[in-house]
């Protein structure tokens, strides 16, 4: 039997978000980012006056869409798709020309000045091969990010994605992104 | 929180690449019409001319990645899906044929200058010294589809960004290539104008009937580009406010629009207009043709301006 595609994807339930931002403090010193840039983000929204107030936290990073324009628009294949659906660059390969930034619709890349490539989440590629956890993923104290494999009836994500609702953002630039929000 | 990536360096490249490509453009229609093989002026300044905007915006494209030295990877793959890969080798094969061609066009004099000052050292670049007078036909027939792709890439690498509406049509690669059309002409026609020899009719009807037919089918792309992303989905109309009451819209419409396209088609279509069904010879001033053909240019640059940083401000919300 051939063995069964993986897919990751991260599911969120920004609900249960605290806004601590340990997640971006664990990835800064997972992937060694610089303080100046960061590979994961929160989009933070306060709505209305007490008592009617609505304070939303919304974490956010690379979406490791299906069908990443990021990569599709590469000129030499640094940016590139792995079979488990990871999103990642080689930046060797990387001649720093920013089109994969342009065509993001998450603006989830950026570019470091210092080393003249690009950069982004990778989902903790190297941990995942480990059988280990994304660094943010791990460290959330209030669980508010699950990985796993979607393509896997098993596991924790394909299990949410099925008995929750959920949207995805951004899904009419047509690139399929794979963050799943939980409402 | 979204920075502009792409700047004037690549504003400048968009613009030089195209000129380039206009100017073999109208130099190859030029070398095919000449009647009786008398080589005409348009053809050989045409020639000489194209190679050197796109060389000169190629380095200005390499100096904005990141990694400059590493541009040569550009050229150890070929990604048919990626707009710059596919680009980049037009560019490469470009300049080739267009140097060739521009060589295939120097004078005998000129080629000996030019030989004579090779370093004495190396007599085996002699060989080099070849008369490509009777491939000029072929040259040109080889470059015309690559200019013409040069031309219309520079329109496609930003249209084929799904994720910014203000480019995600296929009219911009059609303006693009318009533009870049006319805008080799309008140096042909300030090259013209600029000599001191006369002007010849026959090369002012010629370039006069490419540059008014190049921008009335850019005018009618201009215009179905609004008309279409009007009617379009609610991200297309959005990214529409900054040509229609966002930070572009002097720009587009008066300086662009206004004074880049249309106010120099109408200059053209009236000196024009007199001889264009009648034998009589056209009668321009010199002035007006190179002040046509400023505007022309300026237009072409603003236009390339307007969608480079308008394009790279749209967004989904």
């Amino acid at each position: 039997m051939a063995e069964r595609k993986k897919r990751y994807a991260l599911v969120i339930d920004s609900r249960k978000c605290i806004a601590c931002r340990a997640c971006a403090v664990a990835c800064r010193a997972e992937n060694q980012v610089p303080l100046a840039y960061t590979r994961n983000w929160l989009n933070q929204e306060l709505r209305g006056e007490l008592p009617h107030l609505l304070a939303i936290s919304e974490p956010e990073q690379c979406h490791h869409c299906a069908q990443p324009a990021c990569v599709r628009v590469c000129p030499t294949g640094a940016s590139y798709q792995r079979a488990d659906g990871i999103v990642a660059i080689n930046d060797r390969e990387c001649v720093g020309c920013r089109y994969c930034m342009i065509a993001c619709p998450f603006d989830a890349r950026f570019f470091r000045e210092d080393r003249g490539v690009v950069e982004k989440c990778d989902l903790c590629k190297a941990r995942v091969d480990r059988g280990e956890m994304p660094a943010c993923v791990e460290t959330c104290p209030s669980k508010v990010r699950v990985f796993g494999d979607i393509n896997d009836p098993e596991s924790n994500v394909a299990q949410l994605l099925t008995t929750r609702q959920f949207r995805v953002k951004k899904s009419e630039a047509g690139t399929a992104p794979q963050i799943y929000y939980l409402l | 929180m979204k920075q502009i990536e792409w700047g004037y360096l690549i504003i400048c490249y968009l613009f030089l690449g195209g000129l380039s490509a206009g100017l073999f453009f109208v130099s190859a229609l030029s070398t095919f019409l000449q009647k009786d093989g008398t080589p005409t002026r348009i053809a050989r300044w045409g020639a000489l001319l194209s190679p050197w905007p796109v060389t000169f915006g190629s380095a200005l494209l390499v100096f904005d990645l990141g990694n400059w030295y590493r541009f040569y990877k550009l050229f150890l793959h070929f990604q048919y899906v990626s707009p710059m890969s596919v680009g980049a080798w037009l560019l490469l094969f470009f300049s080739f044929v267009s140097l060739l061609y521009a060589f295939a066009w120097l004078t005998p004099e000129q080629r000996n200058t030019l030989f004579a000052r090779l370093p004495k050292r190396l007599p085996r670049l002699q060989i080099f010294n070849l008369d490509l007078t009777a491939h000029r036909r072929a040259l040109a027939a080889i470059g015309l589809p690559i200019a013409v792709g040069v031309g219309i890439y520079t329109g496609v690498l930003l249209g084929a960004v799904q994720s910014r509406p203000f480019w995600n049509t296929n009219l911009v690669a059609q303006m693009f290539l318009f533009s870049a059309l006319s805008t080799g002409c309008a140096v042909l026609l300030l090259a013209i104008a600029m000599s001191r020899d006369t002007m010849a009719d026959s090369e002012l009807r010629l370039l006069y009937g490419l540059d008014i037919s190049f921008m009335i089918l850019e005018f009618f792309v201009v215009i179905p580009y609004l008309v279409h992303g009007e009617l379009s989905s609610r991200a297309v109309q959005d990214s529409l406010k900054l040509i229609l009451g966002g930070p572009f819209t002097f720009t587009f419409w008066v300086l662009f629009l206004g004074m880049g396209l249309l106010l120099p088609l109408v200059i053209e279509l009236v000196e024009f207009a007199p001889a264009m069904f009648s034998k009589s010879a056209l009668a321009v001033r010199r002035p007006v043709v190179a002040c046509t053909a400023v505007l022309i240019l300026a237009g072409g640059f603003l236009l390339r301006y307007v969608f480079v940083f308008g394009g790279q401000m749209s967004k989904f919300e």
